[in-house]
């Protein structure tokens, strides 16, 4: 395959030189003609030339290739879905596209007879390689310079203001399509809004967005048109590891050996023989290499089983990606990214086969340099004009003196006939882009991938990602890995969760060993943080890990199996780090009961402790085992810091009958102990009959925690089951559209004020109105009519009040009365009741007497309310603007 | 002074009950004295309870361990007896009358001491009680706040029903940083309308006064009043405090250059102590010329004086870098050698725990006895283990303690050297100066024989002049002196150094002899108590 990666991009370096000195003058002569036409046609604003040229391009291709091409073509199966090919201009309204998209400006026309001619010269020197993607159509069938198509634009968000995570988006945002040709670039290359849009795209409309917003972003990038690898080109990533896989490279620290200090004390002197030493580590040494070996082989081995397949098209795939250059944006080293899969790649690797040519929003640049050797051996000095030909001069890459001369002789080609426009064409720059600003909603950042889903296939791995919200139990990402290639036997699951109420990040479920784990944020209820478990099941084998500082009791970690439960404590106040319960076997008395209420009995009882700086250390227990079946309690005590021994102390609970019948309170065998340093008050009985008693209450109190202990295992795996079932999603305050409380809220909100709104409307209502409405509109009121009006008004309003005093009264009338009645039916029918009657009469009684009670206290209120409401009445009728001024002599 | 306590008849408090005051003021009740047996019978009736009470009877109490004792309303007019309450800390003596404060200096860990209702007429007798953090002298006869210097702890003090009329004293309490709660109503003092407040600004960190918490209103109020007078108490405290700091750092400094054995040599100390005894050589500083000589002399003498200082500390950091590196380096190995015998001991433990049950469940005798001797061998084992860890480590040590012996020796000399050459050059130019001197008298001698002194001379130094010998012998006293001050000072410095280098090896020797002795009874002991453990399981067995 090296081969047609030769013919295609080799041997160009002989030409070169050439180009400048020999062909120079046959050049001149072939293409008078064509600049002549190019040049008309340029100011007749034609724009149907592009096919001829297209047509004209390939013939340039030998006919050798063609067929050799023909045949590879023949050979090939390209599967590309059906729906893909959806992709195409018809489905693009063009019209409403502006007007940029749709014609050249003069500019633009300039430019592209530029590059004509540049293309034309370049096929001529170099008629082995391939010709150059310069100009393909946009959607509007225009053609465009590829350097226009190219907007940088920085984006909004501050995630997309780094290579990687910009790439990744673009790589999630963008589902991929594959070219038409995978042997040609496209004919089509569309503007990066349009593909946006439509969340489609090959890999030029992939780098050309990418380069777009990494221009923008401050990075020296450029879209490489090129050969990749058939992986590469089908963004097939099974044959890569997952990256989510891959375990973190262990950095192996080294402790630096503090130098011997002066007075360090010399070791002991070595007996053992050297050279039985020395040959035991050779014959350790031989049986790690043969080790190693075996190792290697089968690493090989497998590795070649993976690469059998081999791609007849290599080397002859059309690739696009874009090459980061090192020196802005602190970046250290040149490097590639693919767009497709997001990962970045070093220029040497063995995807990348070859470049044809680069360009960015100012330039376009064609690779004079051999790929014989894939990219390994290409220099990006983008300055050195034996590498890399330019199209535009003026760039702000340095030039090399060289360069321009060479350019002055092919600017002097132009100038033969356009004298004038020497100057303006020696500082000719790139036109702005074509494109319109490129914009991204937040909810389609947000949603990411075409759907809100993608699903990616690694080398035993499988990578499935989801928009956030849009699984209802929060799943996000999900990584699949099998055993096998061909991805049937799962080994193991990883589940990535976000905005879980119950804090659930990540879900690690191990098939083979059906280990779970699960891993929590801060902010569990139980402030659990790691849960690994076989079953939900009780009893079982369990580890739970918590944030000890979300815990009263400091409790770091509780291991469980069947008939043990470990505890770790940190930072408690009584210095407690360690707690071990062994259980027996549980009491078959009570066989129904669950194990709640029949707890298994607890035969030891181990606690550790921190030292307690307070006390002296031989004062400070360092353990104490409960021996509960066995009645005995041991007692280590921590070390002195002088010393090698601990005190300890054992109890023997018995209690005793002595010959008499007399019960036994202490006696010196029940308390053995040992002292380091042998203290007067620990040898007394009253002391150590004080520390038994003490013993046996925090026995009881340490009986009592492990049994809670037990009770809260309970607790979080019913809480667990419950949340597992519920699976609710937290929603941030500030995201107003998922928040329906808020929205709620706001609607709320919105009513209050709109209640408020018609209350005052109603406060406005004219309480004169009808009375104003009898008198002649328009006349000014006689005194003796403002009196009437006003005693009219009054009038009606006690009227009103008295109306509504009789109404209620009406009403709570009726209501006694009806329940008289109901007392008299009742009195009469008593016997015969059945109870259901009697219950129906005796809740209609509660019930009325209820009514009769309110109706009574509305109608003291009104009889309380009405003198006020008729004297707030007047007064305001005094005040009343209308009538203020004929009332003032009756005040 | 009107509303004050009735000094016969004074008012118990609500809490105590009144057959309780009465009991107190029962003035035909014969005084009692504080002897052994009132003492007994107060400790045993306070003593334990119940169970643990039956064996405090049969073990018997003694006094030194009782923590909490209560004698009142005993009628005690003199506290005696009580020397041998150590770990005392809480006493009640309420409700007696006594009239002196005394017998308490050993309960120095007493914490909680009542001693109020009864006649005290001064605060004494308590500075040894420095844990003291509850003091209660309500219903005595006290009029001066004071001799409470020692009692830095205390947070609660109750001096209500006393006789204190000055407003002064509350200043005292001003020094009990962690004073909470005080009571002095029933006082003089608390007559006085700004009573309240002035406690309040005078002691803002108070917390309850007479059993009512201040609220902060009431502070920020009482803070106002007296923000002058307060102003200025702060400000002179300051200026006490910053005295006291100062002459603390400064106390701090001379210790570190005795330490360097060079104290006072970084100025004209020694020159002047050299003419502080020399009556003559401050006579001869009269003549002319002899000034400026003295001038100089002084000058270069100074200079020498500040270089040894300077050696001096630069030589006492280097010996204390060379003891630093010694001690961490004789402490890491001796860590280490301990964590080793943890080690040991820790697998020891888990094996003997096993064997000790596999004994104890073994039923046939035979089998038993084997694995007894199998056990007992572990033991060996173990002791030999543990005692050839320490050998080991003692000879390291001993090595590295020989090393460090020499070192710092050839250090210690290598000072007194420089200091004794350094020290030569004073003597170079006290003998110089002294020349001068010599010449110089002479000269003047002459000139007065000859008569062609014009300058009039003191008559004190004029009649040094009367003859050759005179004057020489004048000079030459001058000079034996500075030389003698010098060469004391030499001595002095070259002495302490040489003791000092030998008590520190001394010490170094005996705590290695110590720490070996302390480690190997360690070792015996806890085989001794392993071995014992297997002896008892033996009879256990043989009587079985």
């Amino acid at each position: 395959m090296v081969q047609a990666v030769l013919k295609a991009t080799s041997s160009l370096d002989s030409h070169r030189h050439a180009r400048m000195e020999v062909l120079k003058e046959k050049v001149e002569e072939e293409e008078a003609a064509e600049r002549e036409e190019a040049a008309e046609r340029a100011e007749r604003g034609e724009k149907t030339k592009r096919p001829m040229e297209v047509r004209r391009e390939e013939t340039t291709m030998t006919q050798e290739m063609l067929r050799d091409l023909e045949r590879k073509l023949s050979e090939i199966e390209v599967s590309v879905p059906e729906k893909l090919l959806a992709f195409t201009k018809d489905t693009i309204d063009t019209s409403k596209l502006p007007l940029s998209y749709q014609s050249n400006t003069l500019k633009e026309e300039h430019l592209l007879q530029v590059a004509d001619n540049f293309s034309r010269q370049y096929s001529h020197l170099c008629p082995d390689r391939v010709p150059l993607f310069l100009h393909p159509l946009n959607e509007c069938e225009v053609p465009k310079f590829v350097s226009t198509t190219i907007r940088p634009t920085l984006m909004p968000y501050p995630e997309l203001y780094n290579w990687d995570t910009c790439a990744q988006f673009i790589s999630d945002f963008l589902s991929m399509v594959p070219l038409p040709d995978p042997l040609k670039p496209p004919l089509y290359l569309y503007s990066s809004t349009t593909v946006l849009k439509y969340q489609k795209g090959n890999c030029f409309d992939f780098s050309t967005l990418l380069c777009s917003m990494l221009i923008g972003a401050g990075y020296d990038a450029y879209c490489v048109n090129g050969y990749g690898s058939q992986d590469l080109c089908h963004m097939d990533l099974t044959r890569e590891v997952c990256p989510l896989t891959m375990k973190p490279k262990e950095s192996v620290k080294e402790e630096e050996k503090a130098p011997p200090k002066k007075y360090a004390i010399k070791p002991p002197r070595d007996l053992t023989s050297r050279f039985e030493q020395e040959q035991e580590m050779k014959r350790q040494e031989a049986i790690k290499a043969e080790e190693e070996n075996r190792r290697k082989q089968e690493e090989a081995r497998l590795l070649e089983q993976e690469n059998a397949k081999t791609d007849p098209l290599h080397g002859l795939r059309v690739h696009s990606w874009v090459l980061v250059l090192s020196g802005k944006r602190e970046v250290p080293e040149s490097f590639f990214i693919d767009p497709f899969t997001a990962r970045s790649y070093s220029t040497q690797d063995d995807h990348f086969l070859g470049i044809e040519s680069l360009w960015n929003h100012k330039n376009y640049w064609v690779n004079m340099q051999d790929c014989w050797n894939c990219c390994k051996d290409l220099v990006f000095d983008l300055g050195d004009p034996v590498r890399w030909e330019y199209l535009l001069l003026g760039t702000d890459k340095p030039f090399l003196s060289l360069t321009e001369e060479e350019d002055e002789g092919m600017n002097d080609d132009d100038d033969v006939e356009n004298l004038g426009k020497e100057d303006e064409d020696k500082s000719f720059d790139m036109p702005p882009s074509w494109v319109e600003q490129i914009e991204i909603s937040p909810e389609a950042f947000e949603t990411r991938c075409p759907n809100g889903k993608k699903v990616i296939q690694y080398k035993r791995a499988k990578l499935e990602k989801w928009a956030p919200y849009l699984n209802n139990n929060g799943l996000v990402c999900r990584l699949t890995t099998y055993e096998d290639l061909e991805c049937t036997k799962t080994l193991e699951m990883k589940e990535w969760y976000q905005n879980r109420e119950d804090m659930l990040e990540l879900k690690h479920i191990n098939k083979i060993t059906g280990l779970n784990v699960d891993y929590f944020k801060p902010g569990h209820p139980q402030a659990l943080r790691v849960h690994s478990y076989k079953s939900m099941q009780p009893e079982m084998d369990r580890v739970m890990e918590f944030y000890e500082t979300a815990r009263v009791d400091g409790l770091i970690k509780r291991e469980e199996t069947p008939k043990t439960m470990t505890e770790h404590y940190q930072g408690r106040p009584d210095f407690l780090s360690y707690r071990h319960v062994n259980f027996g076997p549980r009491m078959k008395k009570l066989a129904l009961n669950s194990a709640e209420s029949n707890p298994r009995p607890m035969v030891k009882i181990t606690e550790r402790f921190f030292r307690n700086p307070a006390k002296p250390a031989d004062e400070d227990v360092a353990e104490r085992v409960f021996l509960i079946a066995e009645e005995r309690i041991q007692l280590r005590y921590h070390c002195r810091s002088d010393h090698i021994t601990a005190n300890k102390r054992e109890f023997l609970r018995r209690t005793e009958v002595d010959s008499k019948g007399n019960k036994i309170i202490m006696t010196p065998d029940m308390c053995i102990s040992f002292e380091v340093e042998p203290m007067e008050h620990t040898k007394k009985l009253l002391y150590q009959y004080e520390a038994m008693m003490k013993l046996k209450n925090e026995e009881k109190l340490s009986r009592h925690q492990a049994w809670e202990s037990e009770l809260e295992v309970l607790e979080i795996l019913k809480l667990r089951e419950e949340e597992e079932e519920a699976h609710t999603l937290t929603i941030s305050i500030y995201d107003t559209k998922r928040n329906e409380k808020s929205k709620e809220y706001r609607e709320a909100m919105e009513r209050v004020l709109h209640e408020e709104h018609l209350r005052q409307v109603e406060a406005q209502l004219d309480y004169l109105a009808p009375f104003l409405a009898q008198l002649p509109p328009g006349e000014k009121l006689t005194r003796w009519q403002a009196v009437r009006l006003k005693d009219e008004c009054l009038n009606d309003f006690k009227q009103r009040l008295i109306d509504k005093a009789n109404l209620i009264q009406a009403r709570f009338e009726k209501e006694t009365q009806e329940l008289q009645k109901k007392q008299q039916w009742y009195q009469e029918n008593q016997v015969t009741l059945t109870p259901e009657d009697e219950d129906l009469y005796l809740s209609y009684c509660s019930q009325a007497m209820f009514r009769i009670r309110i109706l009574e206290q509305r109608l003291s209120r009104h009889k309380e309310l009405a003198p006020l409401k008729y004297l707030a009445l007047e007064e305001k009728l005094y005040k009343d603007p209308r009538l203020v001024e004929l009332l003032k002599v009756f005040v | 002074m009107g509303a004050g306590p009735n000094e016969t008849f004074k008012v118990p408090p609500p809490a105590s009950g009144p057959e309780r005051g009465r009991m107190n003021r029962l003035y035909d009740m014969e005084p009692r004295v504080m002897d052994d047996d009132m003492l007994k019978l107060a400790v045993g009736e306070q003593g334990p309870r119940e169970e643990a009470g039956q064996l405090a009877k049969q073990e018997g109490i003694l006094f030194k361990d009782v923590v909490s004792l209560q004698l009142d309303f005993q009628n005690i007019l003199r506290i005696d007896n009580l020397w041998q309450f150590e770990s005392l800390q809480k006493l009640q003596l309420d409700n007696n009358i006594i009239e002196k404060i005394e017998g308490l200096e050993n309960l120095t860990r007493l914490v909680w001491l009542d001693l109020s209702f009864n006649n005290i007429e001064a605060i004494e007798g308590l500075d040894t009680l420095v844990n003291l953090e509850d003091l209660s002298l309500f219903n005595n006869r006290i009029s001066k706040i004071d001799s409470l210097d020692a009692l830095v702890k205390l947070q609660v003090l109750s001096l209500g029903n006393n006789h204190i009329g000055n407003m002064m004293n509350i200043i005292y309490l001003r020094r009990f940083k962690a004073l909470r709660t005080l009571s002095l109503s029933g006082n003089p003092v608390a007559e006085d309308e700004d009573y309240k407040m002035f406690i309040c600004a005078y002691l803002p960190d108070l917390v309850y006064l007479d059993f009512r918490r201040l609220d902060d209103h009431m502070k920020e109020l009482a803070e106002m009043k007296h923000q002058y007078s307060i102003d200025e108490l702060k400000h002179r405290e300051n200026l006490m405090q910053a005295r006291l700091e100062d002459e603390q750092a400064r106390r701090e400094e001379l210790e570190e250059h005795k330490a360097a054995f060079v104290e006072q040599l970084n100025g004209t100390f020694l020159f002047d102590s050299m003419y502080a005894e020399d009556v003559e050589g401050s006579k001869l500083s009269h003549l002319p010329g002899v000034g400026e000589l003295l001038e100089a002399y002084k000058d270069k003498f100074v200079i020498i004086c500040l270089n040894i200082f300077e050696y001096g500390l630069k030589q006492q950091e280097k010996r204390k870098a060379e003891l630093d590196t010694f001690m961490e380096c004789v402490q890491e190995a001796i860590q280490e050698n301990q964590e080793q015998g943890k080690l040991k001991i820790a697998k020891f433990e888990e094996k003997h725990l096993l064997s000790l049950n596999a004994i104890r469940e073994e039923s046939e005798l035979s089998s038993i006895e084997t694995k007894i001797v199998e056990y007992s061998e572990d033991i060996t084992e173990l002791f030999n283990v543990l005692m050839t860890l320490e050998m080991q480590l003692v000879e390291q040590l001993e090595e590295t303690i020989n090393m460090f012996e020499r070192n710092i020796i050839d250090l210690v000399g290598l000072f007194v050297e420089n200091v004794q050459s350094l020290m030569a050059q004073c003597r170079d130019l006290e003998n110089h100066h002294h020349e001068k001197l010599l010449e110089i008298a002479i000269n003047i001698l002459e000139k007065i024989v000859k008569g062609e002194m014009d300058e009039d001379l003191p008559d004190d130094v004029r009649s040094l002049f009367v003859d050759k010998d005179t004057i020489v012998n004048a000079v030459g006293a001058s000079h034996d002196i500075h030389l003698l001050k010098i060469d004391n000072r030499e001595d002095e410095l070259v002495t302490r150094v040489n003791s000092w280098c030998t008590h520190l090896l001394d010490k170094i020797h005996k705590d290695e002899i110590m720490r070996n002795r302390k480690r190997v009874k360690e070792i015996n002991q806890y085989v001794d108590h392993v071995q014992s453990e297997l002896d008892s399981l033996e009879c256990g067995d043989l009587l079985d």
